[in-house]
């Protein structure tokens, strides 16, 4: 796999899963803090990403 | 001026010794499978999915080869904490040294190492110059670390702390 997007939101995916079942414990809260999470980290690189595209590499 | 009073003691907050005892055995089966601990409280679903997490994390990690740290003499902490981050998975990481390095290996071998120490430094470094390394060393320590909590959890549960 040599998507790096893909490895983000793979990587993502795993990390939110696991905090929301370790520290929620009904269904409802746990997809609730999951799906926070997950766009945190996911909203959190695409707009960082957007913000350091005009700076030279 | 007021005596000082003793910290108020409250029994129910003791665990008993055999809560202590099924603390252990929890920590010691989900180190040595991931998810086990759970699985032993009676948390089936929460054991399962956890272990599908973990090993999810730990496989993808191999697949896009991952380094499995090892001990630089001339960064011992930052790899040392390496080494126990990969090493929160249980044997398994173990297993994973054997079928890469070929041998149980956690040390880097130095610069003048020969035969079965320079072919270790070479497979490493060549794991390192991989172009999807950064994500496979990144899915390996997230596996480790991820136990490491799972087992203050299955510790916690099995004292009583979490019900």
């Amino acid at each position: 796999m040599q998507s790096h997007l893909l490895h983000m939101l793979v990587y993502a995916t795993l990390v939110s899963a696991f905090f929301a079942l370790l520290v929620r414990r009904t269904r409802r809260e746990q997809l609730r803090l999951g799906l926070t999470l997950w766009l945190a980290m996911v909203g959190g690189a695409l707009l960082l990403a957007y913000v350091m595209y005009p700076f030279p590499r | 001026m007021a005596a000082k009073q003793a910290p108020p003691t409250h029994s129910a907050d003791r665990p008993e010794a055999g809560q202590t005892w099924r603390g252990w055995i929890a920590v010691g089966l989900g180190w040595l499978l991931p998810g086990l601990g759970h699985v032993y409280l009676g948390r089936l679903r929460q054991g399962l999915l956890f272990g599908a997490i973990i090993w999810s994390a730990f496989g993808l990690g191999l697949a896009n080869d991952g380094r499995l740290a090892l001990r630089d003499e001339r960064q011992p902490l930052l790899t040392g904490l390496q080494i126990v981050a990969n090493l929160g998975v249980g044997p398994a990481d173990m297993i994973a040294r054997r079928s890469v390095y070929g041998e149980l290996a956690y040390r880097l071998p130095d610069e003048q190492a020969r035969g079965a120490d320079e072919q270790r430094a070479e497979i490493f470094r060549g794991r390192a110059r991989s172009g999807v390394s950064i994500y496979g060393t990144a899915y390996l320590w997230t596996a480790g670390l991820m136990n490491l909590l799972l087992l203050f959890d299955v510790w916690d549960i099995g004292r009583g702390r979490n019900p």
